[in-house]
Parts: structure tokens; C-alpha cells; sequence
């Protein structure tokens, strides 16, 4: 039954791959990139700056993505869910107070 | 829990402080916080903790006296390296991300749970691949940053298989039911046993022992040297307590069974170590292989039902010597040429805990690292691991070699010598650290009694 299985896949998948028609023009071999023509190589270095901005938007996503779940619990949780909050908003703020203290979001340094 | 939610304050404190524009009030403040934990500690001792009435951390004596161990190491550490972060820019960021370091050592000293025991592992990993990368401007540094994040990684993820394998055998990852499934009288599965094995692979990269040890040199050598000196002690400290709380508890009968395969990486670990030191022509780097041979030992204490105290004993002898000889290290490297040489005569009170420091790794009487060298010993014996204590016993007349040689260079006859001037504060506290590891062999004699 097994082996029924395994070898149905790999014959289809055989077949495909010899039978199937195969046109390979320079245009066709192109990295796809939406219908845009590529231009240049794709390892040329980037400025820090948008590392820094990507990673604190990945941290400030997370952050609303965790208030989700608490709204939706709100009643529920009451008093002790809304000072967990705070307490995570706050560590938040202090968070962003310190990144911008340091530049971080300075873009034209 | 107290004791965690402290040292994480601290950490953000120490952020606030830098928002703030206070930072000639860090010091103070991580001390006066180190003191405080230490505090909470002796408040505790005695009880049992299970914070949210949770088995996720559990909070008993050997958890507050490991943590105790690490805090009062951390609050030396800060002191001696006050020096060199005065002038340093990124003075707060470096101490915050020590500070959430030692948060994961926390973790790791108090863990009930599988998931907290990898959460504490990486807590206590990732400030460290960033602090070794700190000197930004620096190849060496950043060499060191990237080979210690790249092979930490790959071992944090060999060990998260590990413990997958085990949640899969057993069903939990709470570690007083894994306890309870094997001493039920059921069979560990093949499984089981090779999840702990990923399991021992993964700690063994982190205590850096044999045959996962090589990163060990190019990573020490190539930090900053204070960032070495917490790497090699606290760091080191941290993941040997989780590792001696895992084999000793749910994981003892996997020690039992294979007590001869770790008592063999023991083995090749202090080989290996103290014949490479011997080559050694820059002292960080015999100091790097010198902490190999010293997770060979550490090692061996699980084998040889060893307990938490002599352990702790040991990791605490090892860590004041430690931060002593990195520091005057990290004192006398702006010197140019050979810096060690002629020591004494710049320095005396360097040149002594220097010798004292190295003595007591070399497990030289009266220092203390004979007596924890001794438990070690002792406790094998009584295991009947002979052929290891062999080992330990010749390779140990090895490093004596390295060690005398190191102290010996340090006292040879130079001209002109300029001084070097340390503050009384931290001049005193390298004295008081060279007298601990003399107090600390009346202290062993006391042991017993805790």
C-alpha cells in the first residue's frame, strides 16, 4: 500500500518533470519581482537605520497584538487585567523613551 | 519571586536612570540593588516559594543559595569593573544588559519547568553575544561577538530539540512529573534518552567542556575583558547549576546509566584544556583554556553524587579567582610588550591577588580552590570513578605548570617600571577578594552546618 503510494508520487512526479515542455528564455529565468524589471545585485548594503526601524516596528506590533486578547477579555480580567496592562504599557514607554533617547529613531544622523 | 522581579527592575531602572540623564548614580544603584537581593535571600532562607502557586519556579534554599552566589560575584564584579566603564559611552547599556544576564541566571538557579529552563538560557545568552560584541570598533571583538552567537545558537536550538524529545516521552515539561514518570517504574524510551542527550550536548556547549569546547578561546580572547571575566564566571556558574539541578533530579537515572560516558568528557575535557594552555603565549587565552579544564571538574560533580553545596563551593572559589585575574588583566593591558612582567613592581597589591588568584585555580593550599578541587575529589572516590581522579590528579600538576609560570613572570626584575594607581576603593576590594579565598578554606570547614 506504501510503496503503491510512494511510487504513484514519484512516477507523477517523474513524469511531469519529463514530459512537461520546458522554453527557458533569459527573461523567464529572472527573479520574480511583481512584474518590475530587477535592477542591480540584490546584496548591496543597507543603512543600519532601516534595521533599527524594522526591528523596533516588529517590537511595537507585538505589543498590539498582545492588547487583542485583553480587550476581548476585558470584563473578565477587570482591576488586575487593566494593572497587568499598565504595567506592560509602561515597561513599553520606558522602552521607547530610551530608544529615542539614543537616536535610534534620529534619522538624518 | 521578589528576588526576580528585582533584578528585573534593575535592569529597566538602570534605563531610567539614562533617560533621565543620571548616570553617575548607576553604580550606587546596581550595589545598593545587589545588597538588597542579598538581603531578600537571607529574609527567605528556610522556606519554599512556588510563586502563583505554580511549580514553573520553585524558590528553595539551593535556588536562593545559587542565586546568593551569583549575586555576590555580580556585586564584586561591578566594583572592579567600575575602572573601565567610567569612561566608556555606552556605560548604561552595557550594565543594563549585564544586569538582564543575570536575570537568566536567576531563572536558571530556580527553574521547575522545562520552559523556564530554556527561557533562562536564553535570557541569560543573548545579552552576552551582544556585550561580546560590545568594543564596536574592534575586529576581534566583533569576531568574537559573531562565532559565540552563531555556535550559542545552533547549542540553544540543540537543546530545545532536547527537550521536545523529552515533552514527547513524558508528556510534561514540569520536572517533578518527569521525576515521577521514571520512579513510577516506567521504561525510558529510546526517546527519552536521546532527548536528554540533546539535552547534556547543549549544556556542555554552554559550561564549554569537552568536545564542544572550541569556541571557548577565540570568544574569551576576543571580548572585552571584563565582558570575559562575566562570561567565564557568571555565565559559566549559571548553566552548570541548571545542569547539576537536571542530572541530580529528574534526569539521575540517565546519569546512572552512562555515569562512565561523562566521567570519559570529563576526562578529555581536562586533557585537552591544560595540554592546550600550555602552549598558550597570551595569559587571556590560557586563562580561557584554564576555564575549560575547570568545567572538566565542574562536570565530574554530577557523577559523583556530589552535593548543590560543594558545587556552589566550588563555582564560588573559581569565580572570585576568576574576576581577579581578568581584572589585573584588563589593568595592565594598555601597557605595551609582555604587561604581566615585572608586575610587582607597578603594582604590589595586583601582583599578590594575582598570584593568589592563579594559585587557587592551580589548587594550591591555603587557597580555597584546593579545598573545592578536594570535595570534587573526594566525592569521586567515593563513587569509584578512579581512572578520572588519575586524570584530574596529573592534569592538575599540568596546569600547576601553566599557573607558576603565569605568577612567576610576574615577579621578574624590570627597570623603570611606571606605577600603576588604582582607587582606593578598588584597591580594597581586590585585598578583600584575595583574603576570601583564603577565608573561604576556614569557611569549607564550616559547610556542614548550613
Amino acid at each position: 500500500m506504501a510503496l503503491v503510494a510512494a511510487g504513484f508520487v514519484v512516477t507523477t512526479m517523474l513524469l511531469t518533470h519529463l514530459l512537461g515542455p520546458k522554453r527557458k528564455t533569459k527573461i523567464k529565468n529572472e527573479a520574480f519581482e511583481c512584474g518590475i524589471e530587477s535592477v542591480g545585485n540584490a546584496r548591496t548594503p543597507f543603512s543600519i537605520k532601516y534595521f533599527l526601524v524594522a526591528i523596533l516596528f516588529v517590537l511595537f506590533d507585538v505589543e498590539v497584538i498582545f492588547m487583542y486578547p485583553w480587550a476581548v477579555n476585558f470584563r473578565e480580567l477587570g482591576a488586575f487585567g487593566l494593572w497587568e496592562m499598565f504595567t506592560f504599557m509602561g515597561l513599553m514607554v520606558v522602552g521607547l523613551l530610551y530608544i529615542i533617547k539614543k537616536g535610534a529613531l534620529n534619522w538624518e544622523k | 519571586m521578589k528576588e526576580l522581579l528585582l533584578t528585573a527592575l534593575l535592569g529597566i531602572g538602570i534605563l531610567v536612570l539614562d533617560i533621565l540623564n543620571l548616570k553617575k548614580y548607576v553604580l550606587p544603584f546596581i550595589l545598593l540593588a545587589l545588597a538588597t537581593l542579598v538581603g531578600f535571600i537571607a529574609a527567605d532562607w528556610g522556606t519554599i516559594e512556588t510563586p502563583f502557586g505554580q511549580t514553573m519556579l520553585v524558590y528553595e534554599n539551593g535556588a536562593n543559595l545559587a542565586l546568593g552566589v551569583f549575586a555576590v560575584v555580580l556585586f564584586f564584579w561591578f566594583i572592579l569593573s567600575s575602572s573601565y566603564f567610567k569612561q566608556h559611552e555606552g556605560k548604561t547599556d552595557l550594565y543594563a544588559l549585564v544586569v538582564f544576564s543575570f536575570c537568566g541566571a536567576g531563572l536558571l538557579a530556580s527553574f521547575g519547568n522545562m520552559a523556564m529552563l530554556f527561557l533562562g538560557v536564553e535570557i541569560l545568552s543573548i545579552p552576552v553575544y551582544v556585550l561580546a560584541a560590545s568594543k564596536k570598533h574592534d575586529l576581534a571583538s566583533n569576531e568574537s561577538g559573531f562565532k559565540y552567537f552563531i555556535l550559542g545558537s545552533v547549542a540553544s536550538a540543540i537543546l530545545l530539540f532536547g527537550i521536545t524529545l523529552v515533552y514527547g516521552a513524558t508528556g510534561s515539561f514540569d520536572l517533578a512529573v518527569i521525576s515521577n514518570f521514571i520512579q513510577d517504574g516506567k521504561d525510558a524510551s529510546i526517546i527519552m534518552n536521546v532527548g536528554i542527550t540533546m539535552i547534556l550536548v547543549g549544556f556542555l556547549f554552554k559550561i564549554s567542556a569537552a568536545p564542544f569546547h572550541i569556541w571557548t578561546p577565540d570568544v574569551y580572547q576576543g571580548a572585552p575583558t571584563w565582558i570575559t571575566a562575566f562570561m567565564s564566571t557568571i555565565v559559566k556558574a549559571a548553566a552548570m547549576v541548571a545542569l547539576f539541578k537536571l542530572f541530580t533530579g529528574p534526569f539521575q537515572f540517565y546519569v546512572e546509566a552512562n555515569g562512565y560516558t561523562i566521567g570519559v568528557i570529563a576526562a578529555v575535557t581536562l586533557i585537552a584544556s591544560n595540554t592546550a594552555a600550555l602552549w598558550q603565549t597570551d595569559v587571556k587565552r590560557m586563562l580561557a583554556y584554564s576555564s575549560i579544564s575547570h568545567a572538566g571538574f565542574l562536570l565530574s560533580t554530577i557523577i559523583g553524587n556530589a552535593s548543590l553545596l560543594s558545587l556552589l563551593f566550588y563555582l564560588l572559589t573559581y569565580s572570585i579567582a576568576g574576576i581577579i585575574a581578568f581584572g589585573v588583566i584588563k589593568e595592565t593591558q594598555t601597557l605595551e610588550g609582555n604587561p604581566l612582567k615585572g608586575l610587582y613592581r607597578r603594582n604590589g597589591v595586583l601582583a599578590f591577588a594575582f598570584t593568589a588568584a592563579l594559585l587557587s585555580m592551580a589548587g594550591i593550599p591555603p587557597f580555597s580552590g584546593f579545598i573545592a578541587k578536594y570535595f570534587v575529589i573526594a566525592q569521586l572516590i567515593e563513587a569509584k570513578y578512579f581512572a578520572l581522579v588519575v586524570v584530574m590528579i596529573i592534569t592538575s600538576a599540568i596546569g600547576a605548570f601553566y599557573y607558576l609560570r603565569a605568577s612567576l613572570n610576574v615577579y621578574q626584575h624590570i627597570e623603570n617600571a611606571g606605577r600603576i594607581v588604582l582607587t582606593p576603593l578598588i584597591k580594597w576590594t581586590y585585598i578583600l577578594l584575595t583574603a576570601l579565598l583564603v577565608l573561604l578554606t576556614v569557611a569549607a570547614g564550616y559547610i556542614h552546618l548550613l
